[in-house]
């Protein structure tokens, strides 16, 4: 259950020389919420993972843990726990030795200690590992381990810095399903950062989309895939079809010269808008049957679907679908009206600085 | 009789090492074996002898080991106080200053280490540059030269660099998120260091021991020109008999009871830098 | 001629490189009478002292006489010694001192001379054949070519009294002012003959009280040097150094304040000669080089350079500067030479028990 507000950082600025890497950021992350921060590499995600925990301090803002502000507060004095990139093991101690760094620290009975490696390498399916060394593992496994040392301190956080980025595919896919039994089993807060956002989709309960510094979006896994607020998350959460079109009146749009009914309302009447199309929402049909005539130009088979590309009124479309219509013929473009999100066009300049090129 | 495995015509990279090959025997292998060899043969007739070796148990002998041992002691403990500190705040600074700062330390290795003891002499001098100086702002003088300390303060100015190096390599090395690690899992700065950094460290602490250590043994050039010939080290007593008694046995004696400390060093650099990441300059 | 700090030679070629150690900047007046290129008459290989010619004269010896010169230098007798003793490189004419002469021929290193070759020879003075007796009986082996002597320098600022004894090297007043010599012969020729003993002793009791004055030195002793003594009395650095008589000279142009003198005591003259080894292939050469350097204009211009003393009398009547034409430095009277004389070449255990009596004179 995601219940009330454990961490908030409040107008966070940081600068390194003339870049402005985080702009007035404002936001708050809830007790057992596993919330991802995703973006572009040089957003500014993995500062702000550094600022919560300690590592870098803000040029402003505040960052308040628990009632507490903890912005002066240097990291070995904050109540979390981090797991780095390239997973930061000490190679010169043993397994066990590891894990049981941060409880030395504390001043753990050896008992305590014991006992908790012993729990910890369970948790992480590795039992019996006490005493090897970290060269000796593989890369799968030293990131278990990583985890293991961060969550045997019990902290109330836990932060991750792209853990599963240095592991193979299906590495990854398992150590994702991993990490979500480790969030409900333990039940603590999970603050991810990745620039995957297959991965952000699968785990997250809340996603927050950044560039450039700036927050684009926050929502959960559906409204950020459904409901892309702006072009630049539309195109960076899966894939889509962004066209320029003109909101002809509540619920339709007209796209490309030809009209399209739609859901969305409020956004004027002959209003310049950006049309967002999934390409798995797209039907392909009859050319009579559909409100826009095209001609697939290209097929490829990608297992799970075929992806081809209709050129219709100029604008190539992604299709993605599990019948396939081969290369040359002409087909017809079917969106249900709710598959088509409408989307402001960028007014200031910030905004239209994300805005991927066409 | 073939000595290769495979003829270089199926291994062609052995006739590469063919140079390095032909050095390494001419020029080191051969060499050893002859201190070996005129080390355990009487000068008189080439009898088996151990006499030579025990050359070293003669009293002036054993002092000027022992003093050589202690000089030489003191100047890497020095160089270590001074190096470590430096390495760690070259680690620190930023990239681009980086690099212009281990110049400027690798810098004075380019001249020539004997110009540069007798540059020190000039300086350390009764009426030398450093109390020139101090007369002039009416302070009283320093009376280094000549004396033992002026000895240590050769070495460690002679041999810095090459601790600083080994050390700064092995530093550098160290990933910076290991020891946000530690700080995240609630080390402070003094557990952080003796428990992650200095462990981490310590191929490159024993890499630079040793680079100070054996050179500063076997020195006699630096006792001669500013502790005023007034101390006898080891090197001094090995040179003597090479030059002045003209007995190579003798001195291959003596010269073969110094590599057992070489071989020492070696051992433990050995066993404490499998890599052996830390011994390269750059 | 002893230098047996060698490895100050590297340094010394930079500092020197301004002081000088010669008077280069003098005309060179010397000419060949003959215009012969250098190979026509065969060849002659020099192994001589670093420093110690005016490289000058030897391209007009290669005009006069056609034979071209390989020279080589070395920095102490001990360096010397192996490459002639192994033939590890063949020369014709070496230049060793008094003691090493010696050493050669007990091991029959060397070959007579033929002084039908060598007319020049009279222009040597007979005193100093004298003194080469003792270590060449009846010259056979070696014509001399630089002497010297060695002395206290003092810096005359720096005493109140008048210096003509040892004995002020062993003075407590003059603790830390004192530059005693780093040889091992010397230094006890120092410390014997301020007892009264023979330099040459094999004596085991004289050496002992000649280490027990010595060890009693040793705090007193600023440093041990021997090629630094020149340049730390020049600059002030103590009152009183051990010197060759040769270095004596140049020191006193650069600093008024330095005098010489050789104690009453006695002292040690030391003679470096031609000699030619047993292997050399190019005899009559080496004989025609001897001969070149004892002509009374190059051993002028040689003197010149190295400052050290001719035994060439030719030579010193045709010395300009009336001060040092009579300087009793570099050509000390026979009151000076009678309580001096050269080393002897005492064996090799002898020699090693002199070593290891040194060694321990800091206990």
């Amino acid at each position: 259950m995601i219940e009330n507000k454990l961490i908030d950082l409040i107008h966070v600025t940081k600068r390194y020389g003339n870049n402005t890497i985080i702009d007035d950021l404002n936001l708050y992350i809830r007790e057992n919420e596993f919330l991802t921060l995703l973006g572009p590499s040089g957003c500014g995600k993995t500062t702000t993972l550094r600022i919560i925990g300690g590592f870098e301090s803000p040029d402003e803002g505040q960052v308040i843990f628990g009632g507490k502000d903890i912005t002066k507060l240097p990291p070995n004095e904050r109540q979390l726990n981090t797991v780095f990139q390239k997973y930061a093991l000490f190679t010169h101690m043993t397994i066990a030795e590891n894990i049981a760094f941060g409880l030395k620290i504390k001043k753990k009975s050896k008992q305590y200690i014991n006992d908790k490696i012993k729990y910890a390498l369970k948790l992480v399916n590795l039992d019996g590992y006490e005493n090897r060394m970290p060269d000796s593992l593989s890369g799968g496994q030293q990131q278990r381990i990583a985890i293991a040392r961060a969550i045997v301190n019990e902290p109330k956080v836990l932060l991750l810095d792209e853990p599963l980025g240095a592991l193979d595919l299906k590495l990854r896919q398992d150590m994702q399903y991993e990490l979500i039994r480790l969030k409900n089993e333990l039940g603590i807060t999970f603050v991810y950062v990745t620039h995957d956002q297959e991965e952000a989709l699968t785990m997250s309960d809340t996603i927050m989309v950044m560039t450039q510094g700036y927050i684009q979006q926050i929502g959960t896994p559906e409204d950020i895939y459904n409901e892309p607020k702006n072009a630049f998350v539309a195109d960076f959460i899966g894939e889509s079809n962004i066209i320029s079109g003109t909101m002809i009146e509540d619920k339709l749009v007209n796209i490309l010269g030809c009209n399209f009914p739609c859901v969305d309302v409020g956004f004027g009447k002959n209003k310049p808008v950006d049309v967002v199309i999934r390409p798995e929402d797209i039907d392909l049909v009859k050319p009579e049957e559909g409100l826009m005539q095209g001609r697939v130009t290209s097929l490829i088979f990608k297992g799970v679907h075929y992806e081809m590309e209709v050129m219709a009124n100029g604008y190539e479309f992604l299709v993605h679908s599990t019948d396939l219509s081969p290369v040359g013929s002409e087909v017809g473009i079917k969106v249900d009206p709710f598959d088509i999100q409408i989307m402001n066009k960028p007014e200031s300049e910030d905004e239209e600085a994300v805005m991927p090129l066409e | 009789m073939s000595k290769n495995a495979k003829s270089p015509a199926k291994n062609p990279s052995a006739l590469l090492a063919t140079p390095y090959t032909i050095w390494m025997i001419g020029f080191i292998v051969i060499p050893l074996l002859m201190v070996v060899y005129y080390g355990m043969t009487a000068k008189s007739d080439g009898a088996f002898t151990f006499e030579n070796i025990k050359l070293i148990a003669q009293p002036e002998n054993l002092r000027a080991l022992w003093l050589s041992i202690l000089l030489s002691l003191i100047s890497t403990i020095i160089c270590l106080v001074i190096a470590y500190p430096l390495a760690m705040i070259l680690r620190n600074m930023k990239f681009k200053s980086n690099s212009f700062i281990v110049m400027i330390f690798i810098l004075p290795m380019w001249m020539n280490s004997l110009l540069r003891t007798i540059a020190w002499q000039n300086i350390l001098e009764r009426k030398g540059v450093l109390n020139a100086f101090l007369t002039f702002l009416n302070l009283p003088t320093l009376n280094i030269i000549n004396t033992p300390a002026a000895i240590v303060l050769g070495m460690v100015y002679d041999f810095l660099p090459f601790m600083i190096l080994p050390l700064y390599n092995t530093l550098a090395k160290i990933d910076e998120n290991v020891i946000n690690a530690a700080r995240d899992l609630g080390a402070n700065s003094r557990q952080t260091f003796m428990k992650i950094i200095f462990p981490l460290s310590l191929p490159g602490v024993i890499s630079g021991i040793t680079m100070v250590f054996v050179p500063s043994l076997t020195t006699f050039a630096i006792s001669n020109i500013l502790g005023g010939s007034k101390v006898l080290l080891i090197g001094n007593v090995i040179e003597q008999q090479f030059q002045k008694l003209n007995n190579w046995n003798s001195g291959s004696g003596l010269s073969l009871v110094l590599m057992v400390f070489v071989l020492i060093s070696m051992a433990l650099v050995a066993k404490y830098d499998k890599g052996g990441d830390s011994t390269s300059v750059w | 001629m002893k230098k047996t700090n060698k490895i100050l030679a590297l340094g010394m070629v930079a500092a020197l490189t301004f002081t000088g150690c010669g008077s280069e900047d003098e005309e060179f007046t010397l000419k060949a009478t003959n215009n012969y290129k250098a190979g026509e008459n065969g060849e002659v290989y020099v192994y001589n002292w670093g420093e110690y010619i005016d490289e000058r004269v030897i391209d007009v010896f290669e005009k006069d006489t056609g034979i071209k010169v390989i020279y080589n230098t070395f920095e102490e007798n001990e360096d010397m010694y192996p490459i002639i003793a192994t033939g590890a490189a063949k020369y014709d004419v070496v230049c060793p001192s008094d003691y090493m002469i010696q050493k050669m021929i007990d091991e029959d290193m060397l070959q007579p001379l033929n002084k039908d070759n060598i007319p020049n020879l009279k222009n040597i003075g007979s005193e100093y054949l004298k003194a080469s007796e003792e270590f060449d009986p009846g010259n056979v082996y070696s014509v001399p070519y630089c002497w010297g002597t060695v002395g206290i320098l003092y810096n005359t600022t720096m005493v109140d009294e008048p210096i003509d004894s040892w004995g002020v090297l062993f003075d407590e007043k003059y603790k830390n002012d004192i530059l005693m010599i780093d040889s091992v012969r010397d230094g006890f020729m120092i410390a014997l003959s301020y007892l009264g003993y023979d330099q040459n002793t094999t004596n085991e009791a004289e050496l002992n009280e000649a280490l027990e004055l010595l060890q009693k030195q040793y705090p007193l002793v600023q440093a041990y040097v021997v090629d630094q003594v020149r340049d730390k009395m020049i600059g002030g650095e103590a009152a009183l150094g051990v010197i060759y008589s040769g270095e004596a000279i140049y020191t006193q142009r650069e600093n008024p304040d330095l005098e010489y003198v050789v104690p009453k005591e006695g002292s040690n003259t030391w003679i470096d000669g031609w000699v030619i080894p047993s292997n050399a292939e190019n005899k009559e050469n080496a004989e025609a080089w001897i001969n070149f350097l004892c002509r009374p204009d190059v051993a002028l211009v040689n003197f010149d350079y190295i400052t050290y003393s001719t035994p060439n009398t030719a030579a010193r009547e045709l010395i300009e500067d009336a001060d040092i034409r009579n300087s009793t430095i570099a050509f000390p009277g026979s009151d000076i030479l009678d309580r001096c004389s050269t080393f002897k070449y005492l064996g090799e255990e002898v020699e090693t028990l002199y070593m290891n009596l040194w060694n321990k004179k800091s206990n």
